[in-house]
């Protein structure tokens, strides 16, 4: 479990730290978006130079980025191999059969690959930077103009934060129960596949029942503290927008005028 | 004294059983009071603590807490007075750190921002939690863990603690922290304790203790009465206090005052019968 990067909280202080959770959270969607716009050498170059300020900016080992990539990394050799070997050409530089190998195949493989890793980049970047618990709370304001067609964005953020704030605690209930079951002879990850899916039955039953009883002692825990359905709550937690935020949006909107203009150049 | 909470023939059924789980139970308990209530698992302790704070909804019977009946509608009210400090600590934890734990209570009354930050700040100081503030209540040990859920409590400045076993899950040292830090709010802050739990011991700082068995009170009394009634305890389901398993065993060879004493007091009458002077 230690050694995903991927959704991980790394303490540390560097202005991206420092950065409103909620600019951080939908610039980073709306870099994703933008990766899709670039076309040509110019313009991933300029994306990926971005990037890695942004990475510098941080202030965070490099490695974990690179970390960041490995549990996806057949994923990025696979999608990269489709595209060496299945993109049409006029002037295969081989050829065998339906697998075409080119010069547009490799540009274009080359393209995706730098796709990725912004993406991944990036999104490590958030992650890093910024508690789940911001996270959560970013997800409730940005939610927050639902709540005209009723949609219950307080609850769903008290249930995203929950969620959050029970992960480690499930994690150590499942090894626990893990190793509780491993002590009575269930054995894990050996057999055939269907055998290896029946072992995790005496898993994920204890996990769900705990889960259960977990669940109820948190909602008597609630009521007694006075949570009634979350109306007329006050927040201790705010999240504050500044001159700094303000300046982020401005950096972003000129690295999207100069990507649109390296793109048809 | 001043009755906080008056219970009268309180009786309560779980929908799933057929025996009730409390059977027209009575209690007054006053102000200030420390109020140990005992009882083997299954005797309606933890069951007494919900219909108190209106968790769950009595059969029949009422309970009237500071001067008001319970009802569905007075409930949220009553609740405020009443904080409850429960068994398992990692199951009532709300908050992703301490201070937004602590903060839980107060959000709920809507209470406004800037006081918040001090009333957190005030409740971490009493429970001496202020330096860990910000951290992850999965870094924090068992007995940090039930301090900062008596800070959360505390912060709500409730008249009364229910500790539902509060302290079943810490080690010795924990244990102590806890109850000795309790007793000293009581002190301080005119609260009432109502303590739950089927550990003799424990109930060693209280002034009341009430013996609860099949949802029902058989014994009621100051603890030096309770603890005399020593081997008898094992029919509710209690273990013995320790002296007065010491003194069953020093009996048999020499002359002891009769009824219970502490273990100092035991130690005192050692001290008187062996010394030459």
């Amino acid at each position: 479990m230690d050694k995903i990067i991927l959704g991980r909280y790394l303490p540390g202080d560097s202005i991206i730290y420092r950065l409103d959770p909620r600019g951080k959270f939908l610039l980073t969607f709306y870099f994703v978006g933008i990766v899709f716009l670039a076309n040509n050498v110019a313009s991933y170059a300029f994306l990926l130079a971005f990037v890695l300020f942004a990475v510098y900016l941080s202030k965070i080992n490099f490695g974990f980025f690179i970390k960041g990539l490995r549990p996806i990394f057949w994923l990025i050799l696979f999608t990269v191999a489709l595209q060496l070997f299945f993109t049409p050409s006029n002037h295969p530089l081989w050829h065998w059969g339906i697998l075409t190998f080119s010069k547009e195949g490799m540009v274009i493989a080359g393209y995706i690959f730098i796709r990725f890793v912004l993406i991944i980049f990036i999104s490590t970047l958030l992650t890093l930077t910024t508690t789940p618990i911001e996270i959560s709370d970013s997800i409730e304001s940005i939610l927050k103009p639902l709540k005209k067609i009723n949609f219950p964005v307080t609850q769903v953020a008290l249930m995203l934060s929950i969620a959050l704030r029970f992960v480690p605690l499930l994690v150590d209930e499942t090894t626990k129960i893990m190793d509780a079951q491993r002590a009575r002879g269930v054995d894990f990850g050996e057999g055939v596949l269907i055998k290896r899916i029946k072992s995790f039955v005496p898993i994920l039953i204890p996990l769900f029942v705990s889960s259960f009883s977990i669940a109820y002692d948190l909602a008597i825990a609630m009521e007694s503290r006075g949570y009634k359905d979350g109306e007329g709550r006050s927040k201790y937690r705010v999240l504050s927008w500044d001159k700094r935020d303000n300046l982020m949006v401005l950096f972003m909107a000129v690295v999207t005028i100069i990507l649109l203009f390296l793109r048809s150049y | 004294m001043e009755k906080i909470i008056s219970i009268e023939n309180l009786n309560y059924t779980y929908p799933e059983s057929k025996k009730p789980a409390i059977k027209d139970l009575s209690l007054d308990i006053y102000k200030n009071e420390w109020l140990s209530i005992v009882g083997k698992n299954g005797s309606g302790k933890s069951t007494l603590t919900k219909l108190i704070d209106g968790l769950i909804e009595a059969s029949s019977g009422t309970i009237t807490i500071a001067g008001q009946v319970i009802n569905e509608e007075n409930i949220w009210d009553a609740r405020k007075r009443i904080g409850i400090i429960f068994q398992n600590p990692d199951h009532q934890f709300v908050g992703a750190t301490v201070e937004d734990d602590v903060a839980f209570g107060l959000e709920n009354q809507g209470m406004p921002r800037e006081d918040m930050i001090k009333e957190v700040d005030r409740a971490l100081a009493l429970v001496k939690m202020s330096d860990f503030k910000t951290r992850d209540p999965q870094s924090l040990s068992g007995g940090q863990k039930q301090r900062v859920a008596i800070a959360g409590v505390l912060a709500t400045k409730p008249q009364i603690i229910i500790m539902d076993e509060s302290t079943s899950m810490l080690d010795p040292d924990g244990r102590k922290t806890v109850l000795d830090l309790v007793q000293q709010l009581r002190k301080q802050q005119d609260l009432t304790i109502i303590s739950i739990t089927h550990d003799i011991e424990e109930t060693e700082l209280s002034q009341r203790i009430v013996v609860l068995n099949d949802g029902q009170i058989v014994k009621d009394g100051k603890p030096v009465d309770i603890y005399d009634l020593g081997s008898n305890l094992r029919k509710y389901g209690l273990e013995e206090p320790f002296s007065s398993k010491l003194m069953s065993i020093i009996r048999v060879t020499e002359k002891l005052p009769e009824g219970y004493l502490s273990e100092e007091e035991l130690k005192q009458q050692l001290w008187k019968l062996h010394s030459n002077m």
